[in-house]
């Protein structure tokens, strides 16, 4: 049994949204509205989440927006005593939104955005009119006197826009930008091809990231969440299996990371069945690559072991077909240079054709 | 030299817990602060300036004002640029 204690719950509340972008972490498999956790068994996983030791809690989706009692919901976070953070398209954000909000205590809001041309934006988003709403969404946060993140996913599409979208999220009062690249699960599989941007364009964005992050100290927090196709090293993900973060999807499951429901072989539990202290601590799947001593070589011995805890499962699933194998991301893997490959020929890939993200897709 | 009046950032909170100790509660981020970081960061409130706390903080802890004043100015620089804080 582990003393580790989660920081954060990522509550997933719904799979429902009006957005169809095309790099969506969410499966594919997507979860229809019926089979969602009520409020009453969201309020006792909060409780629980809180009482395990977590400290945040990512009210996501999906649009969270469209849970009829998002205000309900953070209130009951927020009684738990847990840090809210709403992680939303901004789409269903307005003045008397985010009053109903603020008042059940909600502490921050992440808004993600598409780019800075509107008409491009809503290209990618798959939904007319959502800059406009955007914009008008964090234009409430900031005057009702809210954290503001501006939260941008990067790839082919807009990379080379990356100047204009550091200026929007300080002309937009946000107090922290992610700068997020594509990570390649979910949705972003089947259109990697589409999305995957050159290594060239990355290493120029790196370089844009470092300089605006010290041209903006003290104004604007920058976080950058590099593409793995293009690392040296892998990212502990989620920060390492079961030891920061527990996921709960829509219909209950509690999983270590957002797409490890990809992995086969696993049982997840369920949180309709089972206290979320009971399966943090003793299920099988938190368990499985927990800590170290399920590594392979390289990552076994490795002075890195304990640092990126072997990076991504489900990457190295993904590329490998071995979830157990050392995330690709890694230089000392096998198959780091079959990794590198395919994102070369990605991005020298001719493909424009986006797979939006849609239910029954 | 300025005599800037801090208080927490939009968002962030000062938080005790039961394994952490007591910590600060940002988006996507936690800091745990030792206790001369939390004897320094409870006293900003927006209203008292340095100066101020430097000096009563010197008094409770018998100590040099300047010293204390160098940690405050430290501390501030730091969580300013982390985004916990704004002078």
């Amino acid at each position: 049994m582990t003393d580790l204690r989660p920081i954060g719950l990522l509550a997933e509340l719904t799979h429902r949204c009006p957005l169809g972008c095309p790099y969506c972490s969410n499966p594919l498999d997507l979860t229809r509205a019926g089979q969602e956790l009520d409020t009453k068994t969201w309020t006792r996983v909060f409780d629980e989440a809180a009482e395990l030791g977590a400290m945040h809690v990512h009210l996501s989706g999906g649009e969270p927006l469209v849970r009829k009692d998002i205000a309900e919901l953070t209130n009951a976070a927020h009684l738990a005593g847990l840090y809210t953070n709403l992680i939303t398209s901004g789409v269903g954000l307005n003045a008397q939104s985010l009053t109903e909000l603020r008042a059940a205590g909600l502490d921050h809001v992440q808004i993600s955005i598409q780019g800075v041309d509107p008409t491009r934006a809503d290209a990618i988003a798959h939904f007319k009119g959502g800059a406009k709403a955007k914009r008008e969404a964090a234009r409430v946060v900031v005057e009702e006197g809210l954290a503001l993140t501006i939260n941008a996913v990067i790839h082919r599409g807009n990379i080379g826009d990356l100047p204009q979208i550091i200026d929007l999220a300080v002309e937009w009062g946000a107090g922290r930008l992610e700068v997020a690249h594509v990570q390649y699960h979910g949705w972003a599989i089947p259109n990697r091809a589409t999305l995957m941007p050159t290594r060239e364009d990355f290493l120029a964005a790196a370089k844009l990231v470092e300089e605006a992050r010290k041209t903006l100290e003290g104004t604007l927090v920058i976080d950058h969440v590099i593409p793995d196709y293009y690392a040296e090293r892998p990212k502990a993900c989620m920060g390492g299996w079961g030891r920061q973060v527990i996921v709960v999807t829509p219909d209950g499951r509690a999983l270590p990371c957002h797409a490890a429901a990809t992995l086969p072989g696993f049982t997840f539990d369920n949180v309709r069945n089972k206290p979320l202290t009971e399966i943090w601590e003793t299920s099988e799947a938190f368990e499985k690559f927990r800590g170290t001593a399920w590594m392979p070589k390289p990552c076994k011995g490795c002075e890195r072991a304990e640092i990126d805890w072997g990076g991504c499962r489900c990457q190295a699933f993904a590329i490998t077909g071995n979830a157990a194998a050392t995330d690709p991301a890694c230089a000392l893997s096998p198959e780091h240079a079959k990794m590198r490959d395919m994102a070369t020929a990605d991005a020298a890939s001719n493909a424009g054709t986006y797979r939006f993200r849609r239910i029954g897709g | 030299m300025t005599d800037p009046a801090p208080r927490l950032a939009p968002g962030v909170k000062l938080r005790k817990d039961a394994k952490r100790g007591t910590v600060l509660l940002g988006p996507e981020r936690i800091l745990e602060l030792d206790d001369i970081a939390q004897a320094i960061v409870a006293e900003f409130d927006g209203k008292k300036r340095v100066s101020e706390i430097a000096a009563a903080l010197a008094k409770e802890y018998d100590a040099n004002a300047d010293d204390i004043r160098a940690d405050i100015d430290a501390l501030l620089k730091d969580l300013t640029n982390k985004g916990y804080v704004k002078p």
